[in-house]
This record gives C-alpha cells, sequence and structure tokens, in this order.
C-alpha cells in the first residue's frame, strides 16, 4: 500500500520508532556519513552524501567481533548473538540488495551463521529511493536499480515535500499505520520518477558473456594490465557492500577468538602455512576480486555479485574504476560469444 | 602551471632513446577527481601522459616493485625525489637504474576538499593558469583557489622543487617557511596530554585496517608487515581500540627519520583518519636532535639506521 509521509513528521516518526528500536540513519562523521544510532537532537545527513562511506553490510558483520571467550586454563563460552530490535532508516537500494546477497552466505542450511542470523532477524530495513542516482553507481547495469526493492521492509519516493512510502513486507507495515494514503496521482508521480531515475543512469559496461569471457581469460596479459597500479589496500573490498570475507584470530591475551574483515586484496589473506601463496601478486589478487563478483557469484546464486554502489570507484586511492577495467574485459576474446 | 608538451617530450625522448625501459606517471583517469598511475614502456604510450594537481599518489611506491636491474623513469616532484633519495640510501634501486624527470610541485589538490564544496557529484575539474580549478559539478560550476583546495601536507611543504632529478622541467619555485611547517606539530605539542591522547584516539580509532595509509606510502615496502606478523604477535589483529592504536602509533615510528610529509598516507585513506601529525612531530624531532631532514641526498645515513661503538646508549651493542 502506498502512503505519504510529509517531510516536516519524518523527526518526529523517527523519534517514535526509537521507543521501540535502536534506530540508525545516516549522519556526519568527519568529512563522511556514516549509519550511527539516532541520539537526542539528530541530524540526519542524506544531502551530504547520496552513500554512507561504510556499506551498512557493517551493521550485521562488524569489522572486528568476538565469537567466543576463553580462559587460558581451559572452558570457554559462546559470545551472545545481539538479538536488540534495529531499524535502519534511509539505506539505499544497493546495499539492502547487498544485504540479500550476504544472506545466501551466512544463512545456508548447514552453516547458519548465529550472530548474522540474529542482526538480521531482530533488523528493519527502511530504504530511501535514489531519485538522482548517484554518477559513480551503476545499479542498473548489474540487475539492480535506485528503487529495487530487494531486501528492503519498506521504500521512500522523494515527492519533494513528501515522501511516498511502499510497505513491502508486514514488518514494514506495521511501522506506517498512523500515515494517510497516497493519491493515485501521487502513486503515479512517485513511480514516473522511479522510472525516470533508472532511465537516467547509463549502462556502464556490458554483462553479457561477461562471466564467460573471465572464465575463459584466467590466464591472461588482461589482469596485469588491469592491477599494474593498484596498491594492494582493501579500499574497495572493505567498503564494498557484497564483499563478506573475514579472517578469525585467537587473541590470546585477552582470551577471545574474534572474526576480523579481511580482504582477497591482501597478501596474508592467501599465505598458506607453509609459505606457498597461491595468489602471489596483485595481479592474481585483482582477478580473485573482479572473478568473484563477476563470475563465482554467477555459478553460486545467478546472479552478479556487485550492486553497484560505486563506492570502490569512488574511493580507490589510485583511481582504479571497476567500470573501466570490465569495459576492457568485454573486449577479451571468447568463445561463447564467438560461437553465438 | 606545467608544461606538459616539455614533460612528454622528455618522456618520449628517455624511452625512445633507451635511457630507461619504463616512465611512471600519470594518466587521466575514469573519473575527474582521480587521476592514475601509469607505466609507460614505450614513446607512443606516452600520448596519454597527463597531470594536474590531483595526481594524489606519490610515485615512488611503486619504485620497489620492479626489479634493482630495471631502468626506470619516474616523474618526481620535491617529495618524490626524496622519497626516491631514502629509497636509494636503503638500498631499495640503485640510483644509475633511475631517471627523474622533475616537476616542481605547487601541491597537491586534497579532492575531499573539492567535494566539500561542490557536492559529491562531480562532473569535470580544469587547473586554469590563474591558480584555480573550474569545477562543474551537479550542483553548478565553481572556480576554486588552487591554494585553498591544497592538501594539508602540501600547504606546509618546505621542499617543493626535485632535489637531485636528472632534468627539472619548469622553473624552479621559492622553498617553503620550516616554520609553518612546524606549526602543526606545536598546535598539538602544546596540548594537555588529555587532549593529545583524545585527538590521537578520535583518529585513530576510525580506522579499518584496509592498510591503504601503507600501501601508498613509499617507505612501507616491508615483504612482512609487522601486523601480518603471526608469531610473535605485535599488535592485536581488529578494530578493537588497542588494535588501532597498536597499528598508528608503530606505523609512525617504523617512519622516523625517513617519512618525506608527502602525505600519501592522509590521502590514501578512506576514513579521512589524520596521521602526519604524528610522523611530522618525528620528522621534526629529526630535525631538531640530529639536524637531519631525510631524502635531502642519498648518502647521509638515516640517524636511526647509524651504530658506533662509541654509541652513549649501551643497549645498541
Amino acid at each position: 500500500m502506498n502512503l505519504i509521509l510529509k517531510k516536516d513528521q519524518l523527526n518526529h516518526l523517527l523519534n517514535a520508532w526509537r521507543q521501540d528500536y535502536e534506530v540508525y540513519a545516516p549522519q556526519s562523521l568527519e568529512n563522511f556519513t556514516h549509519f550511527l544510532p539516532l541520539q537526542d537532537g539528530f541530524e540526519l545527513a542524506f544531502d551530504k552524501a547520496h552513500n554512507t562511506r561504510i556499506p551498512p553490510k557493517a551493521l550485521f558483520l562488524p569489522t572486528s567481533e568476538a565469537l567466543l571467550k576463553f580462559t587460558r586454563f581451559g572452558g570457554y563460552e559462546q559470545v551472545p548473538s545481539e538479538t536488540a530490535p534495529r531499524l535502519i532508516f534511509g539505506i539505499r537500494p544497493c546495499d539492502a540488495h547487498a544485504v540479500t546477497m550476504l544472506d545466501t552466505v551466512f544463512e545456508q542450511e548447514r552453516y547458519m551463521d548465529p550472530h548474522w542470523v540474529a542482526r538480521r532477524d531482530a533488523a528493519v530495513l527502511i530504504g530511501l529511493g535514489c531519485h538522482v542516482p548517484c554518477q559513480t553507481g551503476f545499479c542498473t547495469t548489474v540487475g539492480s536499480g535506485p528503487f529495487n526493492h530487494a531486501g528492503l521492509d519498506a521504500i521512500l519516493t522523494d515527492l519533494g515535500e513528501i515522501f511516498l512510502v511502499e510497505t513491502l513486507t508486514e514488518k514494514g507495515e506495521r511501522l506506517f499505520t498512523q500515515l494517510e494514503i497516497a493519491t493515485e496521482e501521487q502513486s503515479t508521480q512517485a513511480s514516473e520518477g522511479q522510472q525516470a531515475a533508472a532511465a537516467s543512469m547509463p549502462i556502464a559496461f556490458e554483462t553479457e558473456w561477461l562471466k564467460e569471457k573471465l572464465d575463459q581469460n584466467f590466464v591472461s596479459p588482461y589482469w596485469e594490465e588491469v592491477s599494474r597500479s593498484c596498491l594492494g589496500c582493501g579500499v574497495c573490498t572493505f567498503l564494498c557492500p557484497t564483499c563478506f570475507c573475514f579472517d578469525i584470530v585467537d587473541e590470546a591475551q585477552r582470551g577471545e577468538r574474534v572474526r576480523n574483515w579481511d580482504t582477497c586484496m591482501f597478501r596474508t589473506y592467501s599465505l598458506e602455512a607453509s609459505g606457498h601463496n597461491p595468489r602471489p601478486s596483485r595481479v592474481e589478487r585483482t582477478r580473485q576480486r573482479l572473478s568473484h563478483k563477476y563470475s563465482y557469484w554467477v555459478d553460486q546464486i545467478n546472479q552478479i555479485g556487485c550492486t553497484g554502489c560505486g563506492r570502490c570507484v569512488r574511493y580507490c586511492p589510485v583511481g582504479l574504476d571497476i567500470r573501466a577495467m570490465l569495459r576492457k574485459a568485454h573486449q577479451l576474446p571468447s568463445e561463447v560469444a564467438h560461437a553465438q | 602551471m606545467l608544461d606538459l608538451d616539455a614533460l612528454m617530450a622528455e618522456a618520449k625522448r628517455v624511452l625512445d632513446e633507451g635511457v630507461v625501459e619504463m616512465v611512471i606517471g600519470f594518466k587521466a583517469g575514469d573519473t575527474p577527481l582521480h587521476p592514475q598511475p601509469a607505466f609507460f614502456t614505450s614513446s607512443e604510450e606516452i600520448d596519454q601522459l597527463a597531470y594536474n594537481a590531483l595526481c594524489q599518489n606519490n610515485l615512488a611506491t611503486y619504485l620497489t616493485r620492479f626489479p634493482k636491474t630495471q631502468k626506470i623513469g619516474m616523474l618526481v616532484r620535491g617529495c618524490e625525489n626524496r622519497s626516491v633519495n631514502a629509497l636509494v640510501f636503503e638500498g631499495q634501486h640503485p640510483r644509475e637504474g633511475l631517471y627523474l624527470i622533475g616537476i616542481p610541485c605547487e601541491g597537491i589538490i586534497d579532492w575531499r576538499k573539492i567535494v566539500e564544496q561542490t557536492g559529491e557529484e562531480v562532473i569535470s575539474v580544469v587547473e586554469q593558469s590563474d591558480n584555480t580549478m573550474l569545477v562543474e559539478a551537479r550542483s553548478g560550476y565553481f572556480t576554486l583557489e588552487k591554494h585553498s583546495l591544497l592538501h594539508e601536507s602540501c600547504a606546509r611543504c618546505i621542499h617543493p622543487n626535485p632535489i637531485s632529478a636528472d632534468i627539472v622541467i619548469g622553473d624552479l619555485l621559492p622553498e617553503g617557511d620550516p616554520a609553518l611547517a612546524r606549526e602543526q606539530v606545536a598546535a598539538f605539542a602544546d596540548l594537555p596530554v588529555e587532549e593529545r591522547h583524545a585527538w590521537f584516539r578520535q583518529e585513530a580509532e576510525r580506522c579499518i585496517r584496509c592498510y591503504a595509509c601503507r600501501e601508498a606510502c613509499p617507505m612501507c615496502y616491508c615483504e612482512e608487515c609487522f601486523v601480518d606478523h603471526i608469531s610473535p604477535r605485535w599488535t592485536e589483529s581488529g578494530t578493537t581500540p588497542a588494535g588501532m592504536q597498536g597499528w598508528h602509533i608503530v606505523r609512525a615510528f617504523h617512519q622516523t627519520g625517513r617519512c618525506t610529509s608527502c602525505g600519501a598516507c592522509e590521502r590514501a585513506c578512506p576514513m579521512d583518519i589524520k596521521m602526519t601529525y604524528l610522523t611530522e612531530k618525528l620528522n621534526d624531532d629529526m630535525r631538531r636532535k640530529y639536524n637531519f631532514e631525510v631524502g635531502l641526498d642519498a648518502e647521509t645515513p638515516t640517524p636511526f639506521s647509524t651504530v658506533t661503538l662509541d654509541d652513549k646508549s649501551r643497549f645498541v651493542v
């Protein structure tokens, strides 16, 4: 059902939600925005930036978290999962879509991650669609979109003085019981705006046969070419909403087994105990990053493992642009493409 | 402004004449705020060479990736030249295997400062001859004073000129004011200890441990960084306060007498963490206690890399 939320009522509503939830929304932190819990007198920072610097995946998979605590002389106890209800307000569709992809990693039948599941079950996601999509974003190219519904309990469309609210789940419906129903005109205006936003986004690169091209060019000078200026830092992967790799470390001194973000772009990620490293240079590591997103995810869940948020493009310290890398990949020879 | 044609002509010449096998420089980026480091191996490729004040990386960070036998040409500004000297001193590449094309540097622009004024949707940036940047953003057109956009490290730069380049393209610039460079160090040192600690914690504890600062730094070339070392463990692994503080303080200390104040660490940081207030303090100590500044030549040993038998601290021998 479509509802109307007047912008001047937003803070009132957020405060009302704070009675039942810890409400997270983008707020200013240094020169960027970050999903922080709302405190009294909060100020939202939607005008400052399209996307938060750190994707909201961090709310479900923190940069570091203790999994269990142990003592030197035997015995350990599991760290209980967080189950306090949280409402994530203003999450962009690309980031919410990414969370649903991570569900396929952390919520598999045989491997349920209790911390992830608990945080996900306790969360409500209210999206804010992108009526003016950002320039580095390419969501429509990779099968998402500026008003994609995946992962969201409700989505807001900016119509100037008001937001049009589309509730998408029961969880979402329960949050907006007091609002008036949108007129047909308003609904039409919103849906036209949504379509116009998606249509305004150019196709960043061709995705047809992309997987095949990457697979068939596993050994190719292409990888050296696109990774030459890569510094080998973790910016692209840590800021990526679909990257989820972690490392489990025993911090013996504090008696904690912790899970930290890790990335295939680090040398130590694939370093084996023997000293052998199957991905010895940035060339192989770049191949892993791109192939995982554009080939291996496709094998596993039949979706490209990227939602086009554009953070890796915006914040790469050497200006590497995954869109340009993939345009180049599409020039690679492929048997399948030729056979068609 | 830089005479790009002269720079390109020299880069072509050294490639054509076989003086070097490769020239490390910059090319236009795929996005307007981020020109990219580029590696040119033929004079035809030099047509892609580009340069403007947004070229934010210290190219010397790439030097240790290549065999010491390779003849490498590199575009160097003041800080890059000093980083190269420091690397040559540390045995990372022989000076005779390098051809340094120097550019007197008017300072690197911090793209964040552009975005602060124009909004993040920047469409194009043009460096103009009157020391301004013309920025086209979604929010409109902006003419911004270049000087107001400089990264802090560049605003207080002492040595903007390449100090030992094989050729310098353009006229040398006046040296910076060391007193200005000291201001930041003094301002921090004058704070009460609690405030210094609070500042340090506020900066360090925003860290996500992506190590962009390390990778952007020419002097961080260890095959195995102390944070990657498992046994013994030097610091906590995660983003706990101890882990983040440990990383930032030890990273800074490893730069003692080695940091050329280029600021590439801060410019690479995705969390906008200030780091140079630590390294600048160490640089200042080096200047005052040992009358030493790194990279002014490639021969003078750094104070902490010299050991003599009559050292008054007995712990070394």
